[in-house]
């Protein structure tokens, strides 16, 4: 490349000219708006007992699956845009408890994260864990609240004392109608259930003899008290109930994720179900018309007689 | 990530840094001379060329450092407000449902829906939450097991959330008031104090405690320095929490007035308001919020602000006599060729 002196000296002023007007817009160009698409969410924790099973890890460390769940909770939040909004619920007997209806996530992070960190299973105020009829409570309250939420409901599936098929706790909304995801938390092995004393210690272990293994109903009915005679007792213990949660999420519209890897499963999933709401941001343009001058003036000082012989 | 004591948002532009140092190994302006000798000593030229160079140094290393977007990360600073700190203790209790301030027994026990005790006092308490800008709430989880659920926060959003929660759903059958009363005190542990604290328990009932809670709570709330306030939500119109001359004999012995006989005697300060009607209710809430207005210390969370323009400043004030310099040589240059 070689251009005549003139050319050059006209090139030089014409790009330092650009490059002022350029600076002069980075600082009193005001910020334009932009949509970006917020969520409304509402995190319902499992904190009943087989939640203290230790069979999930986490950073390649081994810890109980309420753990995961808190922590799942906070990376979800994280990984939210600005303008999403996040509430918290519990979930023990057979209800769920909502405990903060969703907040901004950015402006509340920390108060979110007070919260969410003294979840722990002493709160709990019965010692059962009717899964479906939690997820019945969360969806009607979650109709309670503006901007509707999508659930995100973190459980093992564990259902105590057990549902039988045919008995299933009838499900009266419209499926669908509250969006919703169930997070599967939980190895596939059946591990003892700690129980827990009142400080929360963990205080020995569940045994055979001290849950239902069948359903009380079911028991009471001829047939199915036939039906139930030679399945194995093993409710004392828990895995993740996968093929369970799939049958309630098909009820209720929901979707089932599995042990999720990264918190990006769950939003990708939540952008698709459900609608997402439009948030004007300011978006200051600065960063680029700082670096087109920034380019421009560079163009100047390139050391091209590197490349090319230089001719006058 | 944080250098000098801002926060940059793109950090790793500040590598390019060196490439200010450009026009001083550049010679593109240069004009081709036969023989430099013939070039006159001009010192004024030298000083105008250096100049020019330093001009343009510092307009590429200004535009790198905005464009790497450093910020003032977000900070607290402590200033003096007015106001009090607050620990809301709400019932939420079965009773909590029950329709508030009714006249007939019947209509006490029937399933209230809006005008349940616990959706009025949402109402209430948000309306409260809301003229208090100053003050730092904190909300206790009151079950069987009460857990410090919302520690001390400033946010309006998190505390207002964290009380219509409260008001949706139904009830808990089992209450702890005793524990709750603990839980409370704990919430202002390890806090230094800046000024009035109080515990606002909210309830429609009593709770017999035993001595031993009893003992413990007094010594806490004595050493703490705290305040309560209590605003009793009657189920029934006649009921009062002081034993009055024709008093109901079923009313003699019932525990909410064995915890006002209680509140009294741990010496600290304490006010009962009973709430028969809404208009008593939102009374209470407004002397509560005349009498609570000592100095405070408040911290107030200062947002990061973005600092760019510092250095877009410094680049437009570099620029401007490099880009005129380069304006008159063009029209020099243009004039010679003419």
């Amino acid at each position: 490349m070689s251009l005549s002196y003139p050319k050059r000296i006209f090139l030089t002023a014409l790009v330092m000219l650009f490059g002022l007007l350029m600076i002069m817009a980075a600082l009193w160009l005001p910020p334009v708006d932009r949509e970006v698409d917020v969520m409304d969410s509402l995190f319902v924790i499992d904190i009943t007992d087989s939640m203290n099973v230790q069979d999930v890890s986490f950073a390649n460390e081994n810890i109980n699956r309420l753990d995961w769940a808190k922590e799942y909770t906070r990376q979800a939040i994280l990984s939210m845009p600005c303008g999403s909004h996040a509430g918290l619920a519990i979930f023990s007997e057979a209800r769920s408890l909502i405990l903060m209806t969703p907040v901004e996530v950015c402006a509340n992070y920390h108060d979110l994260m007070q919260m969410l960190s003294q979840f722990q299973p002493t709160m709990a105020w019965a010692r059962s864990s009717e899964v479906s009829k939690a997820l019945y409570t969360a969806i009607r309250q979650a109709k309670e609240i503006t901007p509707q939420p999508t659930v995100v409901f973190l459980t093992d599936g564990h259902e105590a004392p057990p549902v039988h098929e045919t008995l299933f706790p009838k499900f009266t909304d419209t499926p669908g109608e509250v969006p919703g995801i169930i997070i599967g938390i939980g190895g596939s092995d059946l591990m003892p259930i700690p129980k827990t004393n009142e400080s929360g210690e963990i205080d020995g272990y569940w045994e055979i003899n001290e849950v239902m293994h069948r359903d009380v109903y079911a028991s009471s009915r001829g047939d199915a008290a036939e039906l139930n005679e030679n399945r194995p007792r093993t409710e004392h213990l828990s895995s993740q109930k996968k093929s369970h949660m799939e049958t309630v999420a098909k009820r209720i519209g929901f979707e089932f994720i599995s042990s999720p890897k990264s918190p990006q499963n769950l939003i990708k999933e939540m952008q698709k179900i459900s609608e997402m709401r439009q948030q004007p941001v300011k978006y200051d343009l600065f960063v680029w018309l700082a670096s087109i001058a920034l380019v421009l003036l560079l163009l100047v000082f390139l050391p091209y007689s590197l490349f090319s012989k230089q001719h006058d | 990530m944080m250098l000098l004591g801002l926060e940059w948002a793109f950090p790793l532009v500040l590598l390019l840094l060196p490439v200010a140092l450009l026009p001083w190994f550049n010679n593109n302006l240069d004009k081709t001379v036969a023989w430099t000798a013939l070039v006159p000593h001009d010192p004024l030229s030298r000083t105008i060329s250096l100049s020019l160079k330093v001009l343009s140094s510092v307009v590429i290393a200004a535009l790198l450092l905005a464009v790497a977007s450093p910020a003032i990360p977000e900070r607290t600073v402590e200033r003096f407000g007015e106001g009090a700190e607050i620990v809301l203790l709400l019932d939420r209790s079965r009773s909590m449902d029950d329709a508030f301030a009714v006249t007939t027994q019947a209509a006490n026990y029937s399933v209230a829906g809006d005008n349940s005790k616990r959706r009025v006092a949402k109402t209430y308490l948000t309306e409260f939450v809301k003229k208090r800008p100053d003050d730092r709430f904190g909300f206790v989880f009151f079950s069987t097991n009460s857990i410090n659920l919302l520690p001390l926060t400033y946010s309006k959003e998190a505390i207002l959330s964290t009380i219509e929660a409260n008001s949706l759903g139904k009830g808990l059958s089992d209450t702890n008031l005793a524990d709750a009363l603990m839980n409370s005190a704990i919430m202002f542990e390890d806090q230094p104090y800046r000024g009035a604290r109080i515990v606002l328990l909210v309830s429609d009932g009593g709770q017999l405690m035993t001595d031993e809670a009893m003992e413990q709570i007094t010594k806490r709330y004595k050493e703490m320095n705290l305040s309560i306030y209590w605003i009793y939500l009657k189920s029934r119109q006649e009921m009062t929490l002081e034993p009055s001359e024709n008093d109901n004999i079923l009313y003699t012995d019932i525990p909410e007035r064995k915890v006002h006989e209680f509140f009294k005697t741990i010496g600290v300060p304490y006010r009962a308001f009973e709430a028969g009607s809404l208009e008593e209710f939102s009374d209470a809430m407004d002397e509560i919020d005349e009498q609570q207005y000592q100095t405070l210390i408040v911290e107030e969370l200062v947002p990061h602000e973005p600092k760019a323009d510092w250095f877009l400043w410094l680049a437009l004030l570099a620029m401007l006599p490099l880009a005129s310099s380069h304006l008159y040589s063009y029209w020099g240059v243009r004039k010679a060729h003419e």
